[in-house]
């Protein structure tokens, strides 16, 4: 998934121009070293897809499409002594493998965080780069880095003993009492593990992310244009409104698309706060899951499946979300280098 | 349910007629049973590494040091991962042992004919409730049921109230409590709850993670303490007895059950061990048993054997006479299943409860142990 510098390929130009009798030994060996090298990164993604592909294939025949509809999430009687065949692949009677709660908890906690983190983040970004001086915004940006680097299992372990328990008991109720207004609003808040306690600690998470790609572009929109909107009287909002956000607009859908693509694969800080409970929640604060947390919280349960198709199950699960993650990141990081050029922060891995 | 499937699996095991080494000890044979293979101290020093239930993990660490000041070659190297990744483990050859709160199935014998569960414990399950002021509950698995349906939603529930005639029960709402993801202690809960109400067996059904229905005051948490500390006021929750002090301490009334002749019952080991002796009756040749809702006026409804897998045909023979000592240690009275080591966690041994013929099933399993 990393992009290679642009400085690669020159280089490799350069090298054909000389003939092999005038390589040295040293060149050789490096041309070698490096030719492995630059095979092993996407040698790993087509690996790791192909594994999954493998690993999925009998839950991919034994489902059908009703994987992605299917609400009853079971491995089945392990105690059995038959099983039951599905277009020709067999499983534990009464097994069942749909995604849907799990496709929905995936989407719901990873858009609402977005919908929450790009305001912040696109404004932070502005703040940094427009409002405050460059040798105090230089400093502040490197905390944007910081954020990016704690470990997601602190931000569970926050989010489910700190922060979940705090904001179920002081804000959730009011934000309830709206419930006759919107409706997934209504009901119990819970203690504050749910949909909703994971959506705001992923944007915590990925405000960084979003906020400094932006920062990136932003200081990247020639000076000269803001200068002349300035220059014909504008405030600094209606140069930011008319001029700056219009010129990354595109970059800053980017961004997103890379802060969703962490969100949607986050996994431990996630298990740790939704609840863990495979269903659509009646509510916006109800416990629920998602497709990474509910493979590592059934893995488990999985392996005492002696048809092996409750592994299978779960790898047709990593291979959706695989193939969700890397639509969403690539489309990111498409629209980036259209808008921007070089090299971009790459988002952090689980 | 199992007997099909496995009556061609060795009941008796390999018989290993030679001894290794000086320090091992030969029972004598008598009345023309097979003699038992070895057991004894090791003559190099022996890794026994284990994998899987984190519920049997505080025991088995228990169990280290008087393992090794009793055998000073044996070195018991648990670790958790949880029940699947136990067995799956052993059959892996990972590790020697894997720790599971589930017995193993037939298709998963029929995979591994060489695979054994050999119980070493038992432990059971407690039905906590968070009702300040109330100190006796009486539940059945039926209203459970009801309750985890949501069809039952308060406390006053004329089914609760006629369960506890001279109590008044408050009129909350009840939340059920679930554990997350995959939990051993969900499948026995869960097969309690099939065992007592035939809508939840074809519905929901049991497993270590079940489509739970949906409730509307709902939580769930993440293990046996956790279940103990998310239980708030209204709450019920199925809480291993490992975790049994930590509930009372928390204020919480266990209930007492409704088991299959009627009576209402607390985990005791007196109720516990009246679970086994019941259970025991129909124990098949592969220790493979379900001790859920048994019968017998002294039984508690939900018991289960704590089982170590391991693989009957080892890679070398010190390893085989390291884990058949192992076993042989571990369910004797005067050493694993100590009093002092077995409270810590609640469980109960198995000597005190199952009878000379059970036991010597299970010691002809530990001797099958070979290479």
């Amino acid at each position: 998934m990393i992009s290679a510098p642009a400085g690669k390929v020159d280089a490799g130009r350069a090298r054909h121009r000389l003939s092999q009798t005038e390589l040295s030994r040293g060149d050789r060996v490096l041309r070698a070293v490096s030719a492995v090298a630059a095979m092993i990164p996407p040698g790993l993604l087509v690996f790791i897809a192909l594994v999954m592909v493998v690993a999925a294939m009998p839950s991919i025949v034994f489902n059908g499409w009703s994987f992605f509809t299917g609400s009853v999430f079971n491995f089945g009687n392990l105690y059995a002594t038959t099983t039951i065949t599905h277009n020709g692949v067999a499983a534990p009677p009464q097994a069942a493998y749909g995604a849907l709660p799990l496709i929905f908890g995936t989407f719901a906690t990873s858009l609402i965080a977005l919908l929450l983190a790009v305001p912040i983040s696109v404004g932070g970004a502005l703040m940094l780069s427009e409002v405050i001086p460059r040798r105090i915004a230089d400093p502040l940006s490197v905390f944007l880095e910081l954020l990016a680097g704690i470990p997601s299992v602190v931000f569970g372990l926050w989010g489910v003993a700190v922060f979940g328990p705090f904001i179920a008991a002081h804000v959730y109720p009011a934000l309830s009492s709206l419930g006759h207004i919107i409706p997934f609003l209504k009901g119990p808040v819970g203690v504050g593990q749910g949909l909703l306690t994971a959506s705001l600690v992923l944007a915590v998470m990925i405000i960084p992310i979003i906020a400094s790609t932006t920062l990136v572009l932003l200081r990247r929109v020639p000076i000269l244009a803001k200068e002349g909107a300035l220059a014909l009287g504008m405030s600094r909002y209606e140069t930011a409104k008319v001029v700056t956000i219009p010129y990354i607009r595109t970059g800053i859908v980017a961004a997103s698309l890379l802060g969703w693509a962490r969100a949607l694969g986050e996994t431990i800080a996630v298990l740790l706060i939704i609840g863990d409970i495979y269903r659509i929640p009646g509510n916006i604060f109800g416990n629920g899951s998602t497709i990474a947390a509910w493979i590592a919280s059934t893995l488990d349960g999985a392996l005492g499946d002696f048809t092996g198709m409750g592994v299978h199950a779960l790898a047709e699960l990593g291979l959706l979300l695989l193939a969700i993650s890397l639509l969403t990141n690539l489309a990111g990081r498409i629209v980036v280098r259209r808008v921007a050029g070089g090299v971009l922060p790459v988002g952090r891995g689980v | 349910m199992r007997t099909g499937l496995m009556g061609g699996i060795a009941l008796f095991g390999t018989l290993v007629v030679a001894a290794c080494g000086g320090s091992t000890t030969t029972p004598t044979t008598s009345g023309g049973q097979p003699a038992a293979a070895p057991t004894g101290n090791p003559t190099t020093a022996v890794s026994l590494t284990e994998s899987g239930s984190t519920l049997l993990l505080p025991y088995l660490q228990e169990l280290v040091s008087p393992l090794t000041a009793a055998y000073s070659n044996i070195t018991l190297a648990p670790s958790g991962g949880g029940s699947g990744k136990g067995i799956s483990d052993a059959i892996a050859g990972n590790s020697v042992l894997g720790g599971t709160d589930a017995y193993l199935s037939p298709g998963q014998f029929a995979a591994n004919p060489t695979l054994a569960n050999i119980p070493i414990a038992v432990s059971a399950q407690g039905i906590w409730a968070n009702l300040p002021g109330i100190t006796t509950l009486k539940l059945n698995g039926d209203v459970i049921a009801k309750i985890y349906q949501g069809t039952i939603t308060k406390w006053n529930d004329p089914a609760l109230a006629a369960l506890n005639s001279g109590v008044t029960l408050p009129s909350t709402t009840i939340a059920p409590l679930v554990r997350q993801g995959s939990s051993g202690d969900t499948f026995i809960f869960t097969s309690f709850l099939s065992a007592t109400n035939s809508a939840w067996a074809s519905g929901p059904g049991s497993g270590t993670s079940v489509t739970w229905p949906k409730v509307a005051a709902e939580g769930s948490a993440s293990s046996n303490p956790g279940m103990v500390a998310a239980c708030k006021a209204g709450c019920i929750a199925y809480v291993g007895v490992s975790a049994s002090a930590a509930a009372t301490t928390a204020g919480l009334v266990e209930a007492q059950l409704q088991n299959k002749a009627g009576t209402f019952l607390t985990p005791t080991p007196a109720t516990m061990a009246a679970a086994v002796t019941a259970g025991a009756a129909t124990i098949p040749p592969t220790l493979a048993v379900s001790l859920i809702y048994q019968d017998g006026a002294q039984s508690y409804p939900i018991v289960n054997f704590e089982y170590m897998v391991v693989n009957t045909k080892q890679s070398s023979s010190d390893i085989a006479l390291a884990a058949r000592t192992f076993f042989d240690w571990t369910i004797d009275p005067n050493g694993g299943s100590q009093t002092t080591l077995l409270s810590k966690e609640n469980f109960i041994g198995l000597a005190a409860s199952l009878p000379a013929s059970v036991l010597a099933t299970i010691k002809a399993k530990i001797s099958s142990i070979s290479t």
